[in-house]
Order: structure tokens, then C-alpha cells, then sequence
């Protein structure tokens, strides 16, 4: 009975301290870290189309089309597929790809989700904050990686 | 301030204000005042369902819950009515028709019928006769054979076994309950709710100026003890949620209900709690006696707090097993019962 | 916690084969062939001879622990792998590889030896279509019943349409109605039902209220995992999936499954900077995971959303805000790369670790109420103590590891018994319960997050005084891996849920010939009709809810 009784005191006592943790989302834009990871965007000025991206995505979410001169003529990113695991980002020597914070995204259909690469360019950032800022530190890591074997195909 | 319990019943007013009498003044007074009453009792389900049960269990749980439309959120019980009622109704292939669609009008037929004999206060009291105790208890048992014909008419075996669970529960703890109200009446002497509480309204004792009146949850707290916890069994709530179980067997009888059915049958649990609040707050708590407020309003705050009580008790304390909760009723609740009915009856005829 | 070398007086104990040679003395004449796997030797044997050799490795040779059974179609074979390992010495491990012909894939069973081949054995006639003898009920697992053709076979046509005839569905509920004069009910629990933690069929046969046979139907979320590995490269591509196995939130856990046996399969070292980075995530995972074990555990013994899941919900959300501040994401981390991390740990450094210190501080008195609300409650030790027992022996026997094995007494974790991580240098405690029943299962859990507690604060402090210069995140890895034609290896880490192994056969590419994902969740549900059989459905829905399965690692 004594077990009983603090249950029903502990849950009293969490009643009346009115503390809540939940927030009243979209009301309250909730925080979100740094490096977390959003919808992608994409600089078409900073591509160098070496297709790296492509490559490395697991589930074949990103399409790129080039001219036989090789120049970048369609970059088609569909963001409701992507699993967003950030190896697109990760691979790009160039920073062309990046993931922002914003995750709220809608769509009537799935296939409005396909994007293109006007599409990805205006893909705002999340409260305005460039999460390259934080993830600058991180990169070195993978440029020097594999020391006279990289291979960037 | 008005008088907490007035010669005149309901009916009788209402007939006089209209200035009808006879036959005809009663037939009319009779149906404005249930259908004043029973609209009384709406409204506060209507509270007590989509609204306060979400802020109740948001503030033990540390949620924030509804507080999007209208003041506090208030909104959302016209909004939830319009969206619960605006549901399909889906009537699953191979049920009993006619039991079917009667058990979800029996449960809050059940419990509104039950109000008809409780003094709320300020006059407003239905009817008094002189079993007034017993009818409401047999009125309120209706339920369980609203319970089974929606258990057994489904064509479900989630709801075969919650109907199945629900009775077994009404019987273990329906004979407690009644049980332990007799201790009450046996001090009362008479059946009549009226009596009753004009009964508990005799001071008790006076400590320091205040005068304790003689509520029977005071006289034999014990009692009170037991009639709130096989209350709580008599509605369905944890830990004696077992007919529904949500966890086990889905929804038990109401399972295959939707739409405007499934308003019912919640209208009918919320009315149930409150009547249960109601008999408590009748039987041990002075039925709508308290300081300085009007008795109405005391009679609101009593039955507001049991079922304050039961979502509380919701929240914080597990379910039973279902032997066990009959093992609780059959050889827990019902043997104390019957010590508590005998000592109070030895009391009362020793004091006598 | 290192595991200490038999001294001389346990020694006196008879010792038993670990060698590979050894073995070979010891099944003899059933040997017929010998190979060599990274992670144990293994011993071809001839397809009838199954339950002989592994009846002799576990009674004489103490390999008790059936962990995995592998099965693989090759270019002239069919292949049966019995991963045997010992609860004892997680470090004596030995393969008994069962080869049958192409034409006709018969091999014995092992079910009679270990029960647990059971499933792992319906599995492999799944998906890759080898038959076994003497088993008692083999039948698809994964896959509906009228699936045609076995997916992870070589001519498996993919295109294939999988046409169910009318016929087949026509009035599934017919066989629900059995005699006229039964006295049981047969109801079906799931794959839709508010206790099955997600899509889940229990096919229960009901004696009035109580629970006369249960029969888990899996597969409802089978969504390949194991072969779209097989579809990607080692190097980057694989990683992102573990996280989704036990999508709840025990996504480093599985990482790790994968990092560690690739990283075996590659001899990748990884650098101790990130094996305390690696550490204490996955520690955070196993806090994240439990505490929503917890949770419905409780709530499937409450009733409705009650308190306890919602206080349960509010501290595994703190341990997803540290997770994302470290890896960008709440629950689908891809954090973990072979031969280390991706990131280091989030500047500034100092609000970071104090995030973390605050969260261990505010732990322990969760933990308290968390023991006021549900372990001291008469109510639910009433319904949890003496249910759904599951007594060692037959615990071993099914291969449940992790706290369902623990709550039955068996001193048995992989992080001590096999050590990987940086988990040999740390001071923590293996937990363990004798209750074998619910309430033990569920206190495991609430005291594993306080030793988990513990090896976060250890690695916290590491990390703190780490040298900046020696901040290494990540070992000097090829950008593409092809590790040699037909090198095997299965290596497990102790995952949220128990012993999460992973097999990888190479095949010269850069991607795995065979990737076979050994979850526990699969092995743990497979006990719950000892657990439930004779019980009240109230205390079969509380087992089900002390398993803790995540059916995407059941059903993968």
C-alpha cells in the first residue's frame, strides 16, 4: 500500500510543480544543434560537378545529368528518399552540398519532393544560422585521408 | 443563501413557476426538470471528457495539453463534438442489430437515470422517494447489461472478452459497494436521499469553534475508504480498468464502436463517474452541505474531486490482473464489506 | 574488467577444446574438412551429421551458445553456418559450416539440440531455400506463406510477379472457427493491437482468460536489410542502415555491430580517442533505449499513456539532445565510420561535457523516482514478480542475450565477456537478476542505465583531459576496401537488446558477398511461448513488453 501511495505522490508532485517539457511547437521554434541535419542545399556556383555525391549515396537519391562536355546540366535531389546520413556533404570538396538545420518540409505528393537544383538552391537556411561554421573543424579529417591513395574517381 | 435542502422538489417548482397543476403540472415539471438536469450533466461531460481529462492527465504526465482554440483551450469541446460526430459510422458485418445499437444507449441511459433520486443542492433534486438509495444503485447497474449486449452483439472476440470481464467486475464489486452503503443506511435508518443527508448535517463534534458535521466519511471513514475503491471498480478505472484494457484486449466491449456510438459510450463512463462521485459524495460527504458556497456548488466540487480522484489514480497505479481483481473483489473487498456491515450494525444497535 | 587468464587452480577444472586442432580431436571422423574463419576455425561436416556434432560440441566442448545459424547460397553449395560460442568464455568461438548439395539442399536440423535454431533455421528456408530434416515446423518466417521462390537465392528472379490468387484470401477468418465443441477461443494479437510494439502477430489460442498457446508471426516489417548490404560498398555505404535495424534509438549500438566486424574483416585500428568517443555514445544509446523499455514496459502494465512513459519519454529526450549535439541527428545517427568517427566532439567542448554531467547528475534521482513510481508499487510487483518465467537453462537454449538473459541470471555481456570499445579499461558492473520473471527483466534495465551512467562519467573525464594533439578521430582508411576473396568473419557487440552480431563474407568486391544480421530481438521473442504458455493474457502482454523487441531488428 505504501508503494501505492508514493506512485500517486510522485505524479501529484509533478501535477503541481507545473513544470512541462514538451514546447508548443510551431509556436516555439524549437532549438536545434548545430550540426544537426535538414533538408540539403545546393551552391551550383561552388559545383564542380565531379559526381563524388552521386556515388557515395546509398539509396541513389541524387541524379545528376552533364552534357558530353560534362558540364552540370541537372542536379535532382529527392528529399522525402534521402535518409540523410550527410556523406553527400561529407564527400563534396567543395562545400556545393550542404545539409541545413531546417527540417519542416511538405508536400501535396511525393513527387513534390524531388528537387531540382533551383529548387535546392532555395532551400532556406534553418533560423539563418550556415551550419558550415560549425562542421568547418571536422573536414580536415577527410581531405587528408588515405595519405597518396585518395581517390577521387 | 438558499436552503441546502428545500421541501420542494424540482418538478413541483418548476410546475408552480409555469403555474400548472394537477396531473398535467406534474407530467410537465417532471420532464423540464429531467431534461434541466440531464442537460446539467452533458455539459459537465462535456468538460470533463475532451477537455479536462486531457489537462488533468497532461499536468501529471508534464505536458502542456489542449490550449490551442478559445480560452484555456475551452474550444475543443465544441470542436471534438463536431469531429466525433461527424465520423463515419462503421457498422461491422455480422453483429446483433438490435443489441448492438441498445447497449450504447443503456450506459448513459443507466446513469442518468440514476441522478433522478440525488439531492444536488439549492433544491435541485428530482425525485425523493423512499428507496431513493436502493434506486440509484439498481439504476445504476443498467450499465452492465448495456456492457454485455455491446460485448456480445459486436462479432468481436476482444469485445466477447471485455463484455465477459465487465460483468464479472459489476458482480465482484457491485455487492461491496451496496454492501458498504448499508452500513450507512443501517445509521440512517431510511433509504430516503433527503434523509440522508439531512441526517449528515447534525454536528459531530466541535473542536477549537469549528463544528464538525456528522458526514459519514467522518463517523466510519473506514466505510468511505471502501465504497470510493469499489466505486472506482464500479466505473472502470484503474487499477480496476480491466474490461477495457487497452493493452490487452484493444478497447474490450467497445472495441467495434465508432463515431456517434463511441460519443455514447464515453458519455455514459463520464456520467458513471459522476454518478459514483455523486453516490459518495451523498452517502459519506454530506451530499451538497459545506460553508459559505451554495450547496450546488459543493455538490460540483465533490463530485469534480472523485472523479479528479480517478484520473489521478489513473496516472499513477498499474493495472490488475484480472484474477487477481477478482480475488481483490470476491475475497478482499466483499469479506470487509460484510465486517464493516456487522460492526456498524452492532454499533448502531448497542448506541440504540 | 579484463578478463582475468585461468589461473592454475581453475585450471584444475577440466579444461575444455578452444583450439581449433582440439575441436578436431574432439568431433573426429565428423570433420570433414577444415577452414579457417577471422573470428573462430571452422569444421565442414557432412549435412546428416548435425545434430551429432553440435550435440558433441555443447556437451563436451561447453560451446552452449547457439548464436547464429548463417545460410548462404555459393556458386556449387548451399552453406549452413552454426555460429557456436560459449556463455561462459564469449571468447571460444567455433563455426560448423554444413555444405548441401545444389540439387538438393536437405541438411539436419538443429533444432532438436538448440531450440533456437528453430527460427534461425526457417530463416535460412526463407530466404535462401536449403530444407531441414527433423525440423518441427518448417515453414516461411519473413515471408507471407504464398511467397514464391527464396529471395537471397542465386536464381531468384526478382521481377517475379508475387501474385496471390483470390482463393488464397478468400474469407481469412474461415479458420478461425474451429470445432463446435472447443473450448478455446483463437484470437489474434497484432500486427494491429496498442501492446505489440509495432507490427507484430501473435496467433494466441485462449483458454477462457488464459493463454493455452502462442505463435509470434514476424515479418511484417522485413524490409531486407541484410541484402540491400550486400548492395552497398563497406567503405561509407552500409553505415547509415544499422542505425535503422533497432531504429529505437539504439542506433551507435548497431553502428558498432557493423564497424567492428568490418574493421575485423579490414584490420582496421581504430584510434583510443574514438573508441571513448564511441564508448560513450553508445552508452548514451543504451540509456535512450532502455529508458523507453521502461517506459512500455509500463505501460503495457498501466494501461493508458500514463506517467511513468511520459517521465521515461522526458529522459530519454535528454539523452537525444546530447546524441544530436554529438552527431547531428536524434535517432538516425550515421556517426560511426570504419576506423573511428566522423566528428569529433562539438565545439565548445566545455558546454558539451557539461551538458552531459548535468544530464548524470539529474539521473539518478529520475532513476529514484522512476523507483518510487513503478518497482515499489505493490500493484505491479503483484503483476510482474513470478510472470512469464523464463529459467536459464531454457534461456540458453533459445540464445536470448542481453537483459532478458541477464533477469534469468546469466552472467553474461559481451562488452566483459568479448571486449571491444574502450569498455576492458573502464569500472562497471555486469548486472544480473535471478527472478528469471518480469520484474526482474525490468530492474536489469533500470539498474543497466546507472552502470551505463557510470561508463559515460569515466569517459567524460577521459575526454576531458585528452591531449588536443592526440585527438584522433578517424584511422588512415582506404577510400574503397576489398578484403580478400572468402574471408569470413562474424563478430557480435552487446547491443541494447543483447548480442547484435554481424556476418560478412568478402567476395574480392567492395561490397559483402553475404551480410547476415544476427539480432537478438529475433532470438529474445522466440522464448515468449515458455514465457506465456499457461499464463493470463495480462501477464503474456507484460512478457511481450519485457522482451523489449523492436521489430524492425526482429523482422529486418
Amino acid at each position: 500500500m505504501i508503494g501505492v501511495l508514493k506512485s500517486m505522490a510522485t505524479t501529484m508532485k509533478h501535477a503541481l510543480d507545473g513544470e512541462t517539457f514538451t514546447v508548443e511547437y510551431p509556436d516555439v521554434a524549437p532549438e536545434v544543434s548545430p550540426r544537426f541535419r535538414g533538408v540539403h542545399k545546393f551552391s551550383q556556383e561552388r559545383c564542380i560537378w565531379c559526381r563524388q555525391c552521386e556515388n557515395v549515396c546509398p539509396n541513389d537519391t541524387i541524379q545528376i545529368v552533364q552534357d558530353d562536355q560534362r558540364n552540370g546540366e541537372q542536379y535532382n535531389l529527392h528529399i522525402g528518399q534521402c535518409i540523410y546520413c550527410r556523406l553527400c556533404e561529407e564527400v563534396c570538396p567543395v562545400d556545393a552540398i550542404l545539409l541545413t538545420q531546417n527540417f519542416e518540409f511538405v508536400a501535396d505528393t511525393k513527387d513534390d519532393f524531388v528537387y531540382n537544383k533551383e529548387q535546392l538552391k532555395n532551400v532556406p537556411w534553418y533560423k539563418d544560422i550556415d551550419p558550415l561554421n560549425s562542421r568547418e573543424p571536422d573536414r580536415g579529417a577527410w581531405i587528408g585521408e588515405g595519405e597518396g591513395e585518395v581517390d577521387y574517381q | 443563501m438558499l436552503p441546502l435542502q428545500s421541501e420542494i422538489l424540482l418538478p413541483e417548482r418548476i410546475a408552480g413557476l409555469l403555474g400548472l397543476s394537477g396531473t398535467v403540472g406534474q407530467i410537465v415539471g417532471g420532464l423540464l426538470g429531467a431534461f434541466l438536469i440531464a442537460n446539467l450533466l452533458l455539459v459537465q461531460t462535456a468538460i470533463a471528457g475532451p477537455w479536462a481529462k486531457r489537462k488533468i492527465t497532461a499536468a501529471f504526465t508534464d505536458r502542456i495539453a489542449v490550449n490551442r482554440v478559445g480560452p484555456f483551450g475551452l474550444a475543443v469541446i465544441i470542436a471534438d463534438a463536431v469531429r466525433l460526430l461527424s465520423k463515419e459510422l462503421i457498422i461491422p458485418e455480422g453483429v446483433d442489430r438490435p443489441a448492438y445499437d441498445l447497449g450504447p444507449l443503456l450506459v448513459p441511459f443507466s446513469a442518468l437515470l440514476g441522478f433522478a433520486v440525488i439531492p444536488m443542492g439549492n433544491g435541485i433534486h428530482l425525485a425523493d422517494p423512499e428507496t431513493g438509495a436502493v434506486f440509484a444503485f439498481a439504476a445504476s447497474s443498467i450499465a452492465s447489461l448495456g456492457l454485455v449486449m455491446m460485448g456480445y452483439a459486436s462479432n468481436n472476440k476482444y469485445s466477447l472478452i471485455g463484455g465477459l470481464r465487465a460483468i464479472a467486475s459489476n458482480i465482484a464489486y457491485e455487492i461491496p459497494l451496496i454492501v458498504t452503503a448499508a452500513s450507512v443506511i443501517i445509521f440512517t435508518g431510511t433509504l430516503q436521499m433527503s434523509e440522508i443527508v439531512a441526517q449528515q448535517t447534525e454536528p459531530l463534534l466541535t473542536i477549537a469553534g469549528v463544528t464538525v458535521p456528522q458526514w459519514f466519511a467522518f463517523v466510519n471513514p473506514f466505510a468511505f475508504v471502501l465504497f470510493v475503491v469499489a466505486n472506482l471498480a464500479e466505473v472502470g478505472r484503474n487499477p480496476f480498468d480491466v474490461p477495457e484494457a487497452p493493452t490487452e484486449i484493444v478497447a474490450g466491449y467497445q472495441t467495434e464502436y465508432s463515431s456517434v456510438y463511441f460519443v455514447l459510450i464515453y458519455l455514459g463512463e463520464f456520467i458513471h463517474i459522476f454518478l459514483g462521485g455523486a453516490l459518495a459524495a451523498t452517502l459519506f460527504l454530506g451530499g451538497p452541505a459545506g460553508p459559505v458556497l451554495p450547496g450546488f456548488v459543493w455538490f460540483l466540487i465533490k463530485i469534480w474531486g472523485f472523479y479528479l480522484f480517478t484520473q489521478w489514480a489513473r496516472s499513477a497505479i498499474p493495472r490488475l490482473r484480472i484474477d487477481q481483481f477478482l480475488d481483490v473483489g470476491w475475497k478482499g473487498m466483499l469479506v470487509l464489506s460484510f465486517a464493516n456491515l456487522v460492526l456498524t450494525a452492532v454499533i448502531v444497535g448497542v448506541i440504540a | 574488467m579484463s578478463l582475468e587468464e585461468p589461473t592454475p587452480e581453475d585450471g584444475a577444472v577440466e579444461v575444455l577444446p578452444t583450439e581449433g586442432d582440439e575441436i578436431a580431436d574432439l568431433l573426429g571422423d565428423l570433420v570433414v574438412d577444415r577452414e579457417e574463419h577471422v573470428n573462430a576455425p571452422g569444421f565442414v561436416i557432412r549435412p546428416d551429421t548435425v545434430q551429432e556434432t553440435l550435440t558433441r560440441l555443447r556437451d563436451e566442448a561447453g560451446f552452449d551458445h547457439l548464436s547464429c545459424v548463417t545460410a548462404e547460397e555459393r556458386e556449387d553449395r548451399y552453406e549452413s553456418i552454426y555460429h557456436l560460442t560459449s556463455f561462459d568464455d564469449r571468447q571460444r568461438e567455433v563455426s560448423v559450416i554444413v555444405p548441401t548439395a545444389k540439387d538438393d539442399p536437405v541438411s539436419e536440423s538443429a533444432e532438436p539440440v538448440f531450440r533456437t535454431a528453430d527460427w534461425h533455421e526457417r530463416e535460412a528456408y526463407d530466404l535462401i531455400g536449403i530444407d531441414y530434416d527433423d525440423h518441427p515446423d518448417l515453414r516461411r518466417i519473413l515471408l507471407p506463406d504464398t511467397w514464391q521462390g527464396h529471395p537471397l537465392s542465386q536464381n531468384y528472379d526478382q521481377d517475379r510477379p508475387q501474385i496471390v490468387t483470390l482463393k488464397e484470401w478468400e474469407n481469412p477468418l474461415a479458420e478461425d472457427h474451429r470445432e463446435d465443441e472447443g473450448d478455446t477461443m483463437y484470437v489474434n494479437i497484432g500486427p494491429h493491437h496498442p501492446a505489440t510494439h509495432g507490427v507484430l502477430h501473435v496467433k494466441t489460442v485462449l483458454d477462457g482468460e488464459q493463454v493455452a498457446d502462442v505463435d509470434p508471426d514476424i515479418g511484417y516489417l522485413h524490409r531486407c536489410e541484410e541484402q540491400m548490404c550486400q548492395t552497398k560498398t563497406y567503405r561509407h555505404q552500409i553505415m547509415p542502415y544499422p542505425d535503422r535495424w533497432d531504429y529505437a534509438s539504439s542506433g551507435l549500438l548497431n553502428e558498432w555491430a557493423y564497424a567492428r566486424a568490418a574493421e575485423d574483416l579490414n584490420d582496421i585500428e581504430v584510434p583510443e580517442y574514438a573508441q571513448i568517443i564511441r564508448t560513450m555514445g553508445a552508452e548514451l544509446c543504451r540509456i535512450c533505449s532502455h529508458m523507453l523499455a521502461v517506459g512500455t514496459f509500463a505501460l503495457d502494465v498501466y494501461g493508458d499513456f500514463t506517467a511513468i512513459f511520459m517521465y521515461a519519454m522526458r529522459d530519454r529526450e535528454k539523452t537525444q539532445n546530447i546524441l544530436e549535439d554529438l552527431t547531428g541527428q536524434r535517432m538516425m545517427f550515421n556517426y560511426f565510420r570504419l576506423g573511428g568517427v566522423v566528428w569529433d566532439l562539438p565545439e565548445p567542448r566545455d558546454e558539451f561535457f557539461e551538458l552531459i554531467r548535468d544530464f548524470l547528475d539529474d539521473l539518478p534521482e529520475a532513476v529514484e523516482e522512476y523507483h518510487d513510481l513503478i518497482t515499489s508499487n505493490e500493484i505491479l510487483q503483484s503483476r510482474t514478480i513470478d510472470t512469464g518465467v523464463l529459467p536459464p537453462e531454457v534461456a540458453k537454449s533459445y540464445g536470448a542475450t542481453g537483459p532478458v538473459a541477464r533477469g534469468s541470471g546469466i552472467d553474461y555481456d559481451l562488452r566483459r565477456d568479448d571486449p571491444y570499445g574502450y569498455y576492458d579499461e573502464l569500472e562497471w558492473d555486469v548486472i544480473t537478476e535471478d527472478g528469471c520473471d518480469n520484474f526482474s527483466r525490468l530492474l536489469v534495465r533500470m539498474r543497466e542505465v546507472e552502470e551505463s551512467a557510470k561508463i559515460i562519467e569515466q569517459c567524460v573525464d577521459l575526454l576531458e583531459d585528452w591531449p588536443e594533439e592526440e585527438r584522433n578521430i578517424q584511422a588512415n582508411v582506404p577510400r574503397t576496401l576489398r578484403p580478400d576473396d572468402d574471408k569470413e568473419i562474424y563478430r557480435a557487440v552487446e547491443g541494447a537488446k543483447g548480442e547484435l552480431g554481424i556476418y560478412i563474407r568478402a567476395d574480392g568486391t567492395e561490397k559483402p558477398g553475404r551480410f547476415k544480421i544476427r539480432s537478438p530481438c529475433f532470438s529474445n521473442l522466440q522464448t515468449l511461448p515458455e514465457m506465456s504458455n499457461g499464463e493470463y493474457i495480462p501477464d503474456m502482454v507484460a512478457s511481450l513488453g519485457s522482451l523489449d523487441i523492436v521489430l524492425g531488428e526482429v523482422d529486418r
